[in-house]
Formats: structure tokens, sequence, C-alpha cells
């Protein structure tokens, strides 16, 4: 019981600032990812005896994150639109569309740049979405993502293609607004 | 160009992006999150034994009520009929 509980220690300040950091980038709200983050040690606390050793324990972590990342803004979803009586919005994910959000951890010059690419992100599909974020952001390797998401590498490297080029798309709609505000 | 530039600047603009660290109390709060998740069997049979003896007592007292209402009303009845069986006076 207490080497169970100093193992989870252990894991908690090594992999603490990651889990929280990929929540954010994903979630984009503070409280929010710090909601996820507990959710997720709990997890890893109560299947800690059935980790097997097939994966690191970072791939493990990265997974559980991003599952419970998925969970979290799907109940999200659905709480909202209970809200407004089932109105099915066209876009699972609109509501994020419009997100201002402000990443603590960029320049303040940049806020307002990277306020606008947080916001395009989600119009992402969700795999994009991912291998995008654990690429630019998380400086993995594509077959590190592969892993991560038990994907083949050359499908990793085609979902942050897509990625890629559905940004700059979106982005270039974008800037004839941003001339007109101009 | 332009838009192309601007393109740019917005996809590099989470460049030397920096790692957040989570408030403090985080630990604690899932310390916390993992006792309340963790109810033993033993608290849980109490529990569910706790609510079938209460049952249990609720339906006894009720037939008891039952029962006792019934017995007074025949009573009563018994009390108050003649039993002479004199009509006349």
């Amino acid at each position: 019981m207490i080497d169970n509980q100093n193992h989870f220690e252990k894991i908690y300040r090594e992999f603490h600032l990651l889990v929280f950091n990929v929540a954010l980038n994903y979630l984009q709200n503070t409280e929010d990812a710090e909601e996820v983050t507990q959710d997720v040690f709990v997890k890893i606390y109560n299947s800690l005896n059935n980790f097997n050793q097939k994966s690191s324990h970072k791939t493990w972590i990265y997974r559980i994150t991003i599952n419970q990342c998925l969970d979290f803004l799907k109940q999200k979803n659905s709480q909202k639109r209970f809200f407004i009586f089932g109105k099915k919005s066209q876009n699972e994910q609109e509501y994020l569309n419009t997100s201002t959000f402000e990443h603590p951890g960029i320049l303040l010059e940049n806020q307002e740049d990277a306020a606008l690419l947080f916001a395009v992100f989600n119009t992402l599909t969700e795999n994009q979405k991912t291998a995008f974020l654990l690429s630019k952001l998380d400086g993995l390797s594509n077959p590190e993502i592969a892993e991560i998401m038990q994907l083949s590498i050359s499908s990793v490297e085609s979902l942050i293609f897509r990625a890629k080029a559905s940004l700059q798309q979106k982005l270039a709609e974008k800037f004839n607004h941003y001339r007109k505000k101009k | 160009m332009e838009k192309e530039n601007w393109i740019s600047t917005i996809l590099n603009s989470i460049n030397g992006i920096t790692k957040v660290s989570p408030s403090d109390d985080l630990f604690f709060k899932i310390q916390n999150k993992i006792k309340r998740n963790n109810v033993s069997p033993k608290t849980v049979w109490l529990v569910a034994a706790s609510i079938a003896i209460l049952v249990l007592l609720n339906f006894t007292l009720l037939a008891t009520k039952t029962k006792e209402s019934s017995t007074t009303t025949t009573t009563y009845l018994e009390n108050t009929l003649n039993q002479s069986n004199q009509i006349y006076q």
C-alpha cells in the first residue's frame, strides 16, 4: 500500500506538467485542465497495478490524458446542447471556435495571434487536432505520436499534413475579416 | 504575399511556448478525490444492511398498526350491537 503510494507520488512528480499542459492545450481553459488532470491521476492510481509494461509510462499517460480530454469535451458539449433543449450545432465543437483563450505559456506579444490559432485548432477533426498538438506543442516525433494514437507512422504524417493544410485554409478565410477590421 | 506572411505569423505565434504549472494544491485535491472514490466494500455492505433493516422495521410497524386498527373497529361494533335480540321493549 505504502509502496503503491510512493510509486504514485513519483509518477505525479514526473508527469503532472505533461498531463496539465496537454489538457490545457486541448481544452483551452485552466480550470477544465485542472479538473481533467485530477481525473487522469485518479485513473492512473486505480490502474497502477494493472499497468502492463508493453508501453512506457509516458505513452500510457499520454493516452489516458487525451481520452480524458475527449470525454470531457463530449460531456461539456452534450450538457450545452441539453441546455438549449437539444438543438444540435452543425459542428460538434462550434462553441469552442469563438475561443479567446490566452495561453499563460505564450509570450505576451503573441497572445492575440495565438488566441486566433487556438480557435482555429478547434475546427480540426479529433485525430488531426491530437496529432498536430502533440507534434507542434509537445514536440513529439511521428513514431512517438503513432505509438500514443495507436496508428501507423504514415497515418500520423498524413494527419499532420492535412491539419496544416486545413489550418492554412481556415486562416486564409479569416484573413479577409482581419483586413476589414484593420 | 501579405496573406501568406500573416498566416505564417499566426502559425508561428505558438513557437517558444513554455510549460505551465498547475496550482500547488492539485496533488492534495487528487488525493482527496482518490479517498472519496475508494469506499471500502465493508462500508457499502453496512449501508445496504442499514437500509434493509429500516425497510423491514417500517413494514413491521405498518402491519402492526393495520392489525390494531381492524381489531378496534370490530370491538366497537360488538359493543354497540343489541345483544338481547329484543326488538320491542
